[in-house]
């Protein structure tokens, strides 16, 4: 997929995360992750954010993090969201994320 | 902790009661609800105001906290419905300006310090590489020569007073970077500005034309600018923004001297020539002021331009602008520009409501 424009999800409420999605012009997903936890869970949370780019085709991307203690699944939705606004797509990828 | 239910609200602020409410809140927390505010949202606990903050184009500002309500996560509630509000109107680069006792808490919401004056404001963006991405643009036009000189223009629109100064400038100089003020509210649009006076410089080798973008006398920098109120806002904005150009921008380009036009009108642009002499010398950097050219004895202005054009007055504007100028305010591309200028009543400025399309009115 191809990222149009910057996109952004979720909240800087306790336990979520706010994700900023800015296309790149070179090949790479770079992460900029700042996170309550960072010392505890920052390689599990930057690992989700990239598996979870990676299942929707993009790698060519800018992801802003700003974590507020968010779980797996959060995150997960989140980045999703994101995507699917830098996008502009209609098309719809909401499943359930984990149960 | 006992739990609240706050409700979360979008101030109406042609409302003047909810209007009254939030600035009553502010006064209590001694802030006011700035005239450039276009989005207010307040958190309300049993009907009473406990937090409250509000957008200004990309400036997020007026935010408070009832200090009973604190650690409960409702300044990040705010921030986050204001940084939400603005990436849907397009606007991904923000600003925050606050006191130097809540930087930590806004770093903590994604906000990074570009820099403090003495004053006890802080200002910060957020995006960790704002300020350096614009520096490495800039470092691109960095030259060596003996003296690289530099000067601020808004050019609304470029008159013969420009040109002059400019002309003047460039010859004292052997590198001249010209900065247009980037804002998009002034009557000509930035990009008219700076094509104009692109296009008015051109037998000038030695002038490098740049955006002025936020960093430079921009609704981030220096709102009063734009709002045209004196008060003691404007020293400190003024501080700030001539903070800016010292230690960031001066240097990325190797700049040793500012210029800058009299100003014996507006007391604005005044004061802010006046903290210029104060401040820049300490950074190394010479302030001139240039006497403005008059022509049959009055002094030339775009002001005075401006109110030849509300009036009508075409021939009279002939004998104030550049060819350039002239020649450009009588094509097709000027209709929208004049119109919007008859319809103004008064002033250069427009003010902030007018052409920042918020949703609430």
């Amino acid at each position: 997929m191809e990222l149009k424009k910057t996109g952004m999800a979720g909240t800087l409420e306790s336990s979520d995360i706010l994700v900023v999605i800015e296309p790149k012009n070179s090949e790479g997903i770079d992460i900029l992750l700042e996170s309550v936890v960072i010392k505890q869970f920052g390689d599990q949370i930057r690992k989700i954010i990239s598996n979870t780019l990676r299942e929707l085709g993009i790698n060519q991307v800018i992801v802003r993090a700003n974590d507020k203690g968010a779980l797996d699944c959060v995150i997960k939705a989140r980045v999703q969201a994101a995507v699917s606004r830098a996008t502009g797509s209609k098309e719809c990828f909401w499943r359930v994320v984990e149960s | 902790m006992e739990f609240y239910h706050f409700v979360e609200q979008t101030i109406q602020l042609d409302n003047r009661e909810e209007r009254a409410r939030v600035e009553h809140f502010l006064a209590n927390h001694s802030l006011r609800l700035e005239a450039d505010v276009d989005y207010s949202i307040a958190i309300y606990r049993q009907g009473m105001v406990v937090a409250t903050g509000s957008l200004a184009g990309n400036v997020l500002k007026c935010i408070a906290v009832d200090p009973e309500y604190e650690g409960r996560g409702i300044a990040g509630r705010v921030v986050s419905r204001l940084v939400a509000e603005a990436y849907s109107r397009g606007l991904l680069h923000l600003f925050i300006y606050t006191k130097p006792e809540n930087a930590g808490k806004f770093s903590q919401l994604g906000f990074y310090k570009i820099i403090e004056v003495p004053a006890g404001v802080v200002l910060m963006e957020n995006r960790p590489d704002g300020i350096t991405a614009y520096l490495k643009q800039l470092k691109k036009y960095k030259r060596s020569a003996n003296m690289v000189a530099s000067i601020v223009v808004n050019c609304n629109p470029f008159t013969k007073g420009h040109q002059y100064l400019i002309e003047k400038a460039a010859r004292a100089c052997e590198l001249l970077h010209l900065f247009v003020v980037w804002e998009d509210r002034s009557v000509f649009p930035p990009e008219v500005r700076y094509q104009l006076v692109k296009d008015g410089i051109k037998h000038l080798p030695n002038v490098e034309v740049h955006k002025g973008k936020d960093y430079i006398i921009s609704n981030v920098t220096f709102p009063t600018y734009f709002i045209k109120s004196p008060d003691e806002a404007v020293k400190t904005q003024s501080l700030l923004d001539i903070k800016i150009f010292a230690k960031f921008i001066a240097p990325a380009l190797g700049i040793k001297r500012r210029y800058v036009g009299t100003e014996p009108d507006c007391p604005v642009t005044g004061r802010y020539n006046q903290t210029m002499k104060t401040v820049l010398p300490g950074y190394g950097i010479e302030v001139i002021e240039l006497p403005r050219l008059s022509i049959k004895g009055v002094v030339v202005s775009a002001s005075q331009v401006r109110k030849h054009l509300r009036q009508k007055e075409l021939h009279l504007v002939k004998e104030l602008v550049p060819e350039i100028t002239y020649n450009f305010l009588r094509s097709k591309d000027a209709d929208s520009i004049l119109e919007k200028i008859g319809n103004e009543a008064g002033g250069g400025l427009i003010g902030a409501k007018k052409n920042r399309n918020g949703r609430h009115t």
